[in-house]
């Protein structure tokens, strides 16, 4: 049951002081979208100093939009989609048995395993791009698919969540199935994944987000225009002598509207992640 | 506990997410590379990198396969700024993806040094004859010829009619014998301010070497990179100080702006916010489709010293690796040291060439972009890459110089101590250089 709390003085001035830094942090993101509905770089008209119609889009167009539906940009969002859709699935499917041999399986040297696992995320990806660009294109796999969605599968965060959540089950649950002879992919199909659903998501969302994001490895690897995805396809927006500034703005509303829909869309799941949690054990 | 009904749907979600990404990555794991032509030999594709936008050499594209049907051009943009960094590393790892790739002319020599160029030095005469005497230079290291010029470039001072004649001020001519100086370029933009205009001078690259190294030039400051080997930095001579004073000077007293980057400051001035912009051609075509109002004058120049102005643009050249080697440089030729090739390297984007022939074309386009504005446009470039012209220094080391400055100018133009920060440089590119030798 909810409580209502207090309208106190303090409250009400805390609140209200909440609400105006939220709206602070709204103010940049409010700028790109009104300033995506200004033709080509007419937006600046109204910066510097910064006008009322800088945030209110009155009497503008979708022209930046259109202009981008014109095959490159879509091509590299479909692109981008496919590469997280793809690194969800086959990224899921590894963390999930990873995570699961890390924590319901005993074996010699399990937790030396996962002191790799964590130490391979806190390694900056970035670090080792290049030389592992190297690799792919030895193998070739550059301007492939493949090549873009590798790198991407074994995520040592997601494993590491992952395998926090299955901890968090009770083991005498494991033990009753064993003594009722089940397989051990069985235990994981039918007691472990219907309990951690909800890190499921969270996970997923994870891997979907750090390819969605990716900038440095698209462009090492995925250098033909066939194969760009959606951030290099925002910066090539840009060209050392002609920048339309409109089509960037709508560029980044496009791109940030698909992770924000897909998180409003699992954000109850979410909550229950939350709660659940809490409630193990 | 999580809701059945809804895992369920999650479960379908990423069920339908599974097959649909297994069907697309098994459709679309293809890589680039030859394509059989049916019957008739095979097709070689060229790989071209570039920083421009997607599409502006599809003309080039279009005209070069028409002309030569067994070879496919795929152009690949990558953004300007990952551009040398994304070279680098494919090329240091001997990429054999890349065939053809813009190289800045002033970081020629370094990229010898790193054999990341194919000599082709074969094709020097014919260049010779082609191209404007001014462009070939850079091109040309240690007697040998490792690419070939494709544009060229100047600047020029725009100015807003309407805030000028706001302010009572009469505006500039083309003359270049009646060229202003910088002093009258921010007395006048002192005006237009206090007239109403939000900005008085607005420097299209403002924080690049490209476009800051005549303003030490005109004074007599030299590259700032002296010695045979061009790897002994002078910064800290009185011109650079002089000049790199004025620069600061213009942005503490609220002339030129601060915190706003090199690509947003066109788009300031079409919008009439600033009385005076320097920069160069490109600006005209998206200027006139915005309907801004501007007028065109000589660059600027420092009363105690010589006009001065920046030039050069891209140079392509040819990756050591590629596997496609007579190809890329046929190619190459015919978009360089053909008048019909060069020109088509310009139809998207307004920036003279380096062809002789397609410079001609370019100028009477140029004079004729805007009516009444750009007339005698062309002449004037023609002037100031004949007389005022300066190259940037073909230093071994430009590559890190480049890069250093940009931190220089920025600390500067932000209030560092100017004499302090050039001979901090100074230092760190001493360091950086010694390396190199």
């Amino acid at each position: 049951m909810r409580t209502r709390m207090p309208s106190t003085p303090g409250v009400v001035v805390r609140t209200a002081g909440a609400v105006m830094v939220s709206l602070l942090f709204l103010i940049p993101l409010l700028w790109v979208v009104a300033s995506s509905f200004r033709p080509g770089n007419s937006a600046f008209g109204y910066t510097s100093p910064f006008t009322f119609e800088a945030f209110v889009p009155l009497g503008g167009d979708v022209s930046n939009y259109v202009a981008l539906f014109d095959g490159y940009f879509v091509r590299a969002v479909g692109n981008s989609l496919l590469v997280a859709a793809a690194t969800v699935v086959f990224g899921l499917v590894l963390s999930v048995f990873a995570a699961f041999a890390l924590s319901a399986l005993q074996f010699p040297g399990r937790e030396a395993f996962f002191v790799v696992v964590v130490l391979s995320f806190l390694i900056p990806f970035d670090a080792i791009a290049i030389p592992m660009s190297a690799q792919f294109r030895d193998w070739g796999l550059a301007n492939t698919y493949v090549g873009l969605i590798l790198p991407g599968l074994a995520n040592g965060f997601a494993i590491f969540v992952l395998r926090q959540f299955f901890l968090g089950i009770p083991r005498e649950l494991l033990e009753a199935a064993r003594v009722d002879g089940l397989a051990w992919w069985r235990i994981l199909w039918q007691v472990y994944l219907p309990l951690c659903r909800p890190a499921l998501v969270g996970a997923g969302l994870m891997l979907f987000l750090s390819q969605w994001q990716s900038y440095v490895w698209p462009l090492l690897i995925g250098s033909d225009t066939e194969h760009h995805l959606a951030p290099i396809a925002l910066a090539n927006l840009r060209g050392q002598l002609e920048v339309n500034f409109g089509q960037i703005f709508a560029g980044s509303v496009v791109l940030t509207l698909i992770p924000g829909l897909l998180l409003l869309t699992f954000q109850r799941h979410f909550t229950d992640s939350v709660a659940a949690t809490g409630i193990k054990d | 506990m999580s809701n059945p009904r809804s895992t369920r749907r999650i479960g379908r979600r990423l069920g339908a997410i599974a097959v649909t990404a297994g069907m697309c990555t098994l459709a679309a794991c293809g890589g680039a590379g030859t394509d059989a032509e049916g019957g008739s030999g095979e097709t070689v594709t060229l790989q071209f990198v570039h920083p421009e936008v997607a599409g502006s050499f599809d003309p080039l594209v279009k005209a070069y396969e028409a002309e030569h049907p067994n070879v496919r051009i795929e152009t690949t943009n990558v953004p300007f700024d990952q551009l040398q960094s994304t070279l680098q590393s494919r090329l240091g790892q001997g990429d054999t993806s890349i065939d053809v790739y813009t190289a800045d002319p002033s970081r020629i020599p370094g990229i010898v040094a790193r054999g990341q160029l194919l000599e082709i030095s074969d094709l020097r005469d014919e260049a010779e004859a082609a191209t404007i005497p001014s462009a070939m230079e850079p091109n040309i290291v240690d007697g040998s010829l490792w690419s070939l010029p494709i544009w060229t470039s100047s600047q020029y001072l725009y100015y807003n009619p309407d805030l000028l004649a706001q302010a009572g001020v009469e505006p500039p001519t083309k003359d270049p014998a009646k060229r202003w100086t910088w002093k009258q370029v921010t007395d006048a933009a002192r005006k237009a301010q206090a007239a109403g205009a939000e900005h008085g001078l607005l420097i299209e690259q403002v924080n690049r070497y490209y476009q800051l190294q005549p303003l030490a030039e005109s004074l007599g400051g030299g590259p700032g990179l002296e010695g045979d080997d061009l790897l002994t930095p002078n910064l800290t001579n009185d011109p650079w100080i002089t000049a790199m004073n004025w620069y600061q000077d213009i942005h503490e007293q609220g002339i030129a702006p601060r915190g706003i980057a090199p690509d947003q400051m066109g788009p300031l001035f079409s919008a009439g916010k600033a009385a005076f912009y320097v920069g160069g051609p490109w600006v005209i075509p998206g200027w006139k489709e915005e309907g801004a109002t501007f007028g065109l004058a000589p660059h600027p120049y420092f009363a105690e010293g010589e006009p001065t102005t920046p030039t050069d643009s891209w140079s392509w050249g040819i990756n050591p690796n590629s596997e496609n080697v007579e190809q890329a440089k046929e190619f190459l030729r015919w978009a360089a040291l053909t008048t019909e090739g060069s020109l088509a390297t310009i139809e998207k984007i307004l920036i003279p060439p380096t062809n002789a022939n397609a410079f001609d074309k370019y100028v009477t386009r140029l004079d004729e972009s805007v009516p009444g504005v750009t007339d005698g446009a062309g002449d004037l470039m023609l002037h100031e890459l004949e007389n005022t012209a300066v190259h940037r220094p073909p230093s071994p080391g430009y590559i890190q110089f480049e890069e250093m400055m940009v931190n220089v100018f920025e600390d500067i133009r932000n209030g560092s101590d100017v004499e302090d920060r050039l001979a901090k440089a100074e230092d760190e590119l001493a360091t950086a250089f010694s390396r190199l030798r």
